[in-house]
């Protein structure tokens, strides 16, 4: 019988990911729980600014993925201004290409920050390899190499959301309705040609392929490890193009289950009649899940797994992407993968499919036409609007709402890993019972496997959850069935 | 906190204003004194001093600034500090040395440096001054003991270097 655990704001450690594993009389697992006490509160300190400012403000929330906030916030502000998707209006090429553009970059910078500053020392190292060598900078010191190409590969990044956001953090390239500039040949041939200190495209898509290299080294020693680890069940859920593959920048929200039916399908507008969102007292974030399949059964994952589950194929326009994809689905014989470790290996086939899109996009004419932004006029106003994207760590959802003078009156914003709430505690709880069951002691072992089983959600819950591996600062705690305190570490 | 007559300070301070040179203000403006490091580079700018030099602003550093700095000789890196021995600001000549600071958000100057030696096989010369703040708190602007010690700064550079 286990006894309800209390989390007092008193005892809340900044910045640690707390996780308490419930023991009954004869030491087996009856509960594991991600908490998180952090909060923000980004969504009233916004209140009263101007509508305009939002994008610029929100951005803020996150030092990784800002443009995915900034291009969500500048898709809410076109609904407010009457020229959104909500209106059944089509944004116009330039800007939505540029848009686009922008947000490739930044999937491409993030997306290779988790992978191989957090994720792949952990796969070159092994997970029980000395936290001090299992980090980036134990990289350094054995491949420096490999560190080299991964600099270039996250520059080349960084100096493309600066083209296309002005800036390389917390950019102000979205206007409502469109865009304040568009890219010239000059500028894209940069990306394309290399120029000093810049990798020129086909070197960025041969060092972005060695990502997948990484994982399939590591998958092939390690089969078992990789596959069992935290197989946990949940519904996968992006947004999808018409033909039903991924769409990082806009489409329906797709939901399916393990078999890869469609559950549930509809405008992300309507995203509120589709989820509710529970709560707990032990953790401020929320637990969204399908009202019509219940808490259970209705909770989703979103992010690279997700997405990768939900794609049939990335098509020919990503002939590299569209090889790794097919592999991915072989491997899995068909079937959605929940195994929480694959999403390292959606990840890489991610930055991958990132670079060819972007070598796409640069090829576009449209990106250097002169059309930048819809103009509305006063009647159209609705002051009110919703935005999703595929952020890199998943779907992410805004929702503001402003009064005749423009004024924001109100903010709701559904981040990816709130969506990812319900998965990661089962992740956690699968954890839990491979690496504790039967023992009444947090060992290293088991304070290392959860770390990694949180790190492939790589979640915002902080900053902290970014620190390099075995320093994740952690709180673990085990209760007993009498709700006594049998064994607590931190780090 | 600066050795009277330490020639070699002396004369890297002299040498910045150089194509070779970056002076790379570090923190957040947002953030009352984390605002330091940009603050002293505003002042060089505003100042047009050591104008051949690169400048940069930002909040924090990257390990992409490994690249960077390995395509200069002299860079000077101006930023925040909480410590308490310094009282008002400091200069020290930084060694690389991978340390355990990295975090995606942050990375500190001896790892960036000890990065491009490691990684790109270039050990320029790297100095790092620390101003003292006091509050960090959400809010635009320096507080009056931190702009003291901000003008201390100044002062000494403006003798140096002019």
């Amino acid at each position: 019988m286990g006894k309800k655990l209390v989390i007092d704001p008193v005892t809340r450690v900044e910045g640690h990911g707390k996780v308490t594993v419930q023991l009954d009389d004869e030491n087996n697992i009856i509960g594991a729980r991600l908490h998180v006490v952090e909060f923000r509160g980004f969504e009233k300190f916004v209140q009263g600014h101007p509508y305009w400012e939002a994008p610029m403000f929100l951005q803020r929330i996150c030092g990784i993925c800002f443009v995915s906030h900034h291009l969500c916030g500048a898709k809410v502000l076109d609904d407010m201004i009457g020229v959104g998707y909500a209106q059944g209006v089509e944004m116009l090429p330039t800007p939505e290409k540029v848009r686009r553009l922008g947000h490739y970059f930044q999937q491409l910078q993030s997306h290779v920050t988790a992978y191989y500053y957090l994720i792949a020392p952990e796969m070159i190292f092994g997970m029980d390899a000395a936290p001090e060598k299992r980090n980036i900078l134990g990289l350094i010191e054995e491949n420096p190499e490999m560190v080299k190409r991964v600099v270039a590969l996250r520059k080349w990044g960084q100096e493309g959301i600066k083209l296309v956001m002005g800036k390389k953090m917390h950019g102000i390239a979205s206007v409502p309705g469109g865009v304040n500039h568009n890219v010239t040949q000059e500028q894209i041939d940069r990306f394309l040609d290399g120029d000093d200190g810049l990798l020129d495209i086909d070197t960025v898509i041969k060092y972005a392929s060695e990502a997948l290299d990484v994982f399939y080294k590591f998958h092939e020693e390690n089969r078992e490890q990789v596959d069992r680890f935290a197989d946990v069940p949940a519904l996968n859920m992006c947004l999808v193009d018409a033909e039903g593959n991924v769409d990082y920048y806009h489409g329906k929200m797709r939901i399916t289950d393990e078999d890869k039916n469609i559950i549930e399908e509809f405008d992300y507008h309507d995203y509120m009649d589709y989820f509710a969102e529970a709560t707990e007292e032990w953790s401020y974030m929320k637990f969204p899940y399908l009202k019509k399949y219940g808490r259970e059964k209705g909770s989703v994952r979103v992010g690279p797994l997700a997405r990768v589950n939900n794609t049939k194929a990335y098509g020919k326009a990503t002939p590299l992407a569209q090889i790794a994809l097919e592999r991915f689905h072989v491997y899995n014989n068909g079937k959605a993968s929940n195994k929480t470790l694959h999403t390292n290996w959606a990840r890489a086939i991610e930055i991958l499919h990132s670079v060819e899109l972007i070598k796409n996009l640069l090829g576009d004419p449209d990106l250097q036409k002169e059309e930048l932004k819809i103009t509305p006029t006063k009647e159209q106003w609705t002051g009110d609007g919703i935005g999703v994207v595929e952020a890199p760590r998943g779907t992410l959802l805004h929702h503001y709402r402003a009064n005749k003078n423009g004024e924001i009156t109100f903010c709701n914003l559904v981040v990816s890993t709130t969506q990812n709430n319900t998965v990661m505690n089962r992740t956690v709880l699968a954890v839990a019972q491979e690496y504790i069951g039967g023992q009444n002691e947090i060992t290293e072992g088991m304070m290392n496997a959860i770390e990694v089983g949180i790190r492939a959600y790589d979640p915002c819950l902080s900053c902290a959850t970014h620190a390099t591996a075995g320093t994740m600062p952690l709180d673990v705690q085990v209760i007993d069935s009498k709700g006594n305190l049998l064994d607590s570490k931190k780090r | 906190m600066i050795a009277k007559n330490d020639n070699k300070l002396e004369l890297f301070l002299q040498a910045l204003d150089s194509a070779d040179s970056i002076i790379y203000g570090i923190g957040n403006v947002g953030r009352e004194d984390d605002g330091l490091g940009w603050a002293f580079v505003d002042w060089i700018e505003k100042e047009g001093i050591c104008p051949k030099a690169e400048l940069v602003r930002s909040y924090q550093l990257h390990l992409e600034d490994a690249d960077l700095i390995g395509r200069k000789k002299q860079i000077l890196f101006v930023d925040a500090s909480k410590k308490e021995e310094i009282a008002h600001f400091s200069i020290s000549k930084v060694e690389p040395k991978l340390d355990f600071s990295f975090t995606s958000h942050a990375i500190s100057v001896q790892s960036i440096l000890a990065t491009s030696k490691q990684c790109f096989e270039k050990i320029p010369e790297v100095y790092l001054m620390e101003i003292a703040g006091y509050e960090w708190e959400l809010k635009i602007g320096l507080t009056q003991d931190a702009e003291n010690n901000l003008n201390r700064s100044i002062e000494y550079f403006r003798t140096i270097v002019s």
